[in-house]
């Protein structure tokens, strides 16, 4: 009998967000989305193109995933490597499909703040930074918005303390009163469950099956709109476990959840 | 904003070359996160006492932590600060921060990059199309707003970043200071041409025709002094010669972030005492070994 863990869910979640023949990148620091996109590529996504998050290194195949974004692992071979104004000039004129985005927190238009919690110039806690993210927020095609701590209460917020990264509306217009040319976040996907964006705003769309939507209601501090579909988190595939397993033998993606997120496990 | 840097031979000791860093001024550090990161310099500049530096650039770690554990810097800008998901945030600059001893002007690689170009280019700003809207724009007074003159379009315009010195490590370059780096180059290049000077470490100072085979990445005549400090980007990776030094990493973050009496170990052992006992103490048959299988490179890293 096939067993998953909740990691190994949860990055399928991420991978099933890519489309085939999208350009798709992966911020650093992010080691399930980094898995995901190899995953997509080996599965449903042979087409796409996909661009390492700090090595910007093109379909390369990693020896395996190293717990450092730029690292040599992440090259192999990769018959071509962009240079970094090559791929940020790409992102901002709106030639790469989908982005990978995280936060420390999260609100229900997509918007991420993984610069300060409590902002400002006094935060109570300085994240490590939104490397390119703002700019590119706004003109990447769509975003996969992640977090692994859902559960924590904290992330999830009505409003966020600072806001790095674009979602679909921020206090000063939607994106398209502040001209930005890209959709804006498509998925949230969290370790409880699966949202889309309703008229820009997140909405539940499914329940990983060892999570009740109680579970949700007790740790979103945003208005959660619900609205179930039958489907949209169907168990991982052989082929989509045997690939992510390949890729990230060092289990790289498991630093992203807490340990009790991590005995979760599924058949 | 550099002025060409002429002459065939800019070679100089680690403690001179750090020299040129003066206390206030602006410093842009080479590599990215965790890779190829001027450690040697960024040592010698704090065993210099320098102060109230202003580092700019792009996603970093242990070379601005460092500097800010030191006490050697007012203002950061750079995008990022951390060590990702494998050791977490930044400890000093964390700290920093929260009390309030640093400047934080978190800045976007974009806005950097057009910053930067601005600086090369000789002109007074470049637009970005992002920015309007986050919470960046509070944090840099210095930017504008500006109506497109062809489109209508409102954008957030940029001046330029000229930072008095870059610092850079490569694994080659020669007596001139030519440097062949491996990519990504991230903002290497950049920060050369906009900044008034480079100044470089090299794991090994080879002849010019090797670094001309190798392909020349930045050129000697930007560069100002160069010297040869192998492993000089330790703990930093700097590929092919060495990988990521994941136990020093983790001894540096677990000291930075005790503080006290740690980080004054750890600031005595491997930044006051020198270079020279700093390079003794490198486990380099681990880190050279990646080379060897992939299972060896797995090892550097579990």
């Amino acid at each position: 009998m096939t067993t998953w863990t909740l990691d190994e869910w949860f990055v399928v979640a991420l991978a099933r967000t890519i489309r085939d023949r999208e350009v798709v990148f992966h911020g650093f620091a992010s080691p399930c989305a980094q898995v995901a996109m190899h995953v997509a590529k080996r599965t449903h996504a042979p087409g796409s193109l996909l661009i390492e998050g700090a090595t910007y290194a093109t379909d390369p195949v990693p020896a395996f995933i190293p717990p450092t974004s730029n690292d040599l692992a992440l090259h192999r071979d990769a018959v071509y490597r962009m240079r970094f104004e090559e791929f940020f000039d790409a992102a901002c004129r709106g030639a790469v499909d989908r982005m990978f985005l995280s936060g420390g927190q999260i609100d229900a238009h997509g918007n991420t703040n993984v610069t300060a919690i409590g902002g400002l110039p006094q935060p109570k806690i300085k994240l490590g930074g939104g490397g390119g993210g703002c700019n590119i927020s706004a003109t990447i095609g769509t975003l996969t918005v992640w977090t692994s701590r859902h559960r924590s209460g904290r992330t999830l917020v009505p409003e966020v303390d600072f806001l790095t990264d674009i979602g679909h509306r921020t206090p000063e217009g939607d994106r398209a009163e502040l001209g930005y040319p890209g959709h804006g976040p498509e998925w949230l996907v969290t370790e409880l469950g699966v949202f889309d964006f309703d008229d820009g705003h997140a909405r539940l769309r499914a329940l990983f099956p060892d999570v009740q939507l109680s579970d949700v209601e007790a740790a979103t501090g945003f208005d959660l709109r619900v609205e179930l579909v039958d489907g949209l988190l169907t168990p991982p595939t052989e082929a989509e476990l045997e690939a992510l397993r390949a890729v990230d033998p060092l289990g790289v993606r498991r630093a992203e959840f807490g340990p009790d997120e991590l005995k979760r496990e599924f058949s | 904003m550099t002025t060409f840097h002429l002459g065939a031979d800019k070679r100089t000791t680690l403690d001179e070359a750090a020299a040129l860093v003066l206390s206030g001024s602006m410093v842009a550090l080479g590599g990215g996160l965790c890779a190829r990161l001027p450690m040697a310099l960024v040592r010698a500049v704090i065993r210099h006492g320098r102060h109230d530096l202003h580092l700019v650039g792009s996603a970093h770690s242990i070379d601005a932590d460092l500097l800010i554990a030191a006490g050697a810097v007012a203002v950061c800008e750079e995008s990022y600060v951390g060590f990702e998901q494998d050791l977490g945030l930044a400890p000093a600059y964390r700290r920093a921060a929260e009390s309030g001893t640093i400047r934080v002007r978190e800045s976007c690689c974009v806005t950097v990059l057009a910053q930067l170009r601005a600086a090369e280019m000789g002109v007074p700003f470049l637009p970005v199309r992002g920015i309007k809207g986050t919470d960046m724009v509070a944090l840099h007074p210095e930017y504008r707003r500006l109506t497109c003159p062809f489109t209508g379009d409102e954008l957030v315009v940029v001046p330029p970043l000229a930072p008095d010195v870059a610092l850079l490590h490569a694994p080659i370059g020669d007596a001139a200071g030519n440097l062949h780096l491996d990519q990504p180059y991230v903002l290497d290049e950049r920060f050369a041409h906009a900044s008034r000077g480079v100044v470089a470490t090299v794991d090994r100072l080879v002849d010019t025709a090797e670094v001309v085979a190798a392909g020349v990445t930045v050129p000697g005549h930007v560069v100002a002094a160069v010297v040869e400090a192998p492993f000089g980007a330790h703990p930093a990776s700097c590929y092919p010669g060495y990988g990521y030094d994941r136990p020093h990493l983790a001894g540096y973050v677990a000291a930075a972030t005790a503080g006290g009496d740690r980080l004054a170990g750890y600031l005595e052992r491997y930044v006051y005492a020198g270079e020279d006992p700093y390079r003794a103490e490198i486990d380099s048959d681990r880190l050279t070994s990646w080379s060897t299988s992939d299972a060896e490179w797995q090892e550097l890293f579990r």
